[in-house]
């Protein structure tokens, strides 16, 4: 008899466990279609400003900023976009030690790039650099400040996701198996990039450069 | 399966990305137009979509844990 109810309470177990799997496996789904409808109504926004750096400047001219510092920045995030799929390829892998150093990375990579559109695009610190554009002057430097504002702006948020899914793993909150935290964290991060891909041509690189003199 | 080999197609990805950075400034040194632009910028979109943001496991039941 004992034994019976041994077997029925281990089969009661496996069901409970593989339903748990498969609840866990939806949510799951559910949890990435939703993240990605959100990218898809951010798309709006940034495309918006896209639009908004074509219709006020045209395709032949951009204001006149610093090529050397936009690949910096530029690279500084693509590094960043590396640093974040290595950090969450620990994870898949259980390797926590691979995983802190990795994203760690990627939040400084992120407030690096910040501190050098803070410094020498917006001009925050004249003392360090001086710069030539204000959001209030001129077309140019009010598409300036909105694209890199807004594009910051999810900077900063991504860096405090970053630190908030950090503690967490620290905490023991993800496993190699469970890490929807990370995995969201590094989708949204790799958005931020993406959003960048497009800015970086269309702020640095595309149109001849128009000098404005600084006030 | 490319995508699973782990840390090595990251830097694979990673080096294409870069060059591709590369292109785009000399394309704009040459003032190639715009629109090939966007269009190298698309390619380093959709190679950061796919590979990092596993855009694929949205209608597959890959990398399920």
């Amino acid at each position: 008899m004992a034994a019976v109810t041994t077997t029925a309470q281990a089969a009661a177990i496996h069901h409970d466990t593989h339903a748990g799997h498969d609840n866990y496996a939806a949510q799951l789904r559910m949890n990435r279609l939703g993240l990605w409808l959100f990218f898809i109504s951010e798309a709006f926004l940034f495309g918006g400003l896209l639009s908004v750096r074509f219709f006020l400047w045209g395709a032949d001219t951009r204001p006149e900023l610093d090529q050397t510092i936009g690949l910096i920045v530029t690279s500084v995030l693509l590094i960043s976009s590396i640093s974040m799929r290595l950090a969450e390829t620990a994870m898949e892998r259980g390797n926590r030690r691979m995983f802190s150093i990795f994203i760690l990375l990627t939040a400084l990579f992120g407030t690096i790039f910040l501190g050098g559109v803070m410094v020498f695009e917006w001009g925050l610190f004249p003392s360090i650099y001086q710069g030539h554009l204000t959001p209030w002057d001129n077309k140019y430097g009010a598409v300036v400040f909105a694209m890199t504002g807004m594009h910051a702006l999810h900077v900063i948020s991504g860096i405090v996701f970053i630190l908030i899914v950090w503690n967490l793993a620290r905490k023991g909150s993800f496993s190699a198996e469970r890490h929807w935290g990370v995995e969201s964290c590094a989708i949204y991060w790799h958005y931020v990039d993406v959003v960048w891909i497009f800015f970086y041509p269309a702020l640095y690189l595309i149109g001849n450069a128009v000098h404005i003199a600084a006030h | 399966m490319l995508k699973q080999s782990g840390y090595g197609i990251v830097i694979v990805i990673g080096l294409v990305l870069a060059a591709l950075t590369v292109v785009e400034l000399f394309m704009a040194i040459n003032h190639v137009g715009a629109g090939l632009l966007m269009l190298v910028a698309a390619l380093k979109a959709i190679l950061v979509i796919y590979f990092f943001m596993h855009v694929s496991r949205l209608w597959t039941a890959e990398g399920e844990h």
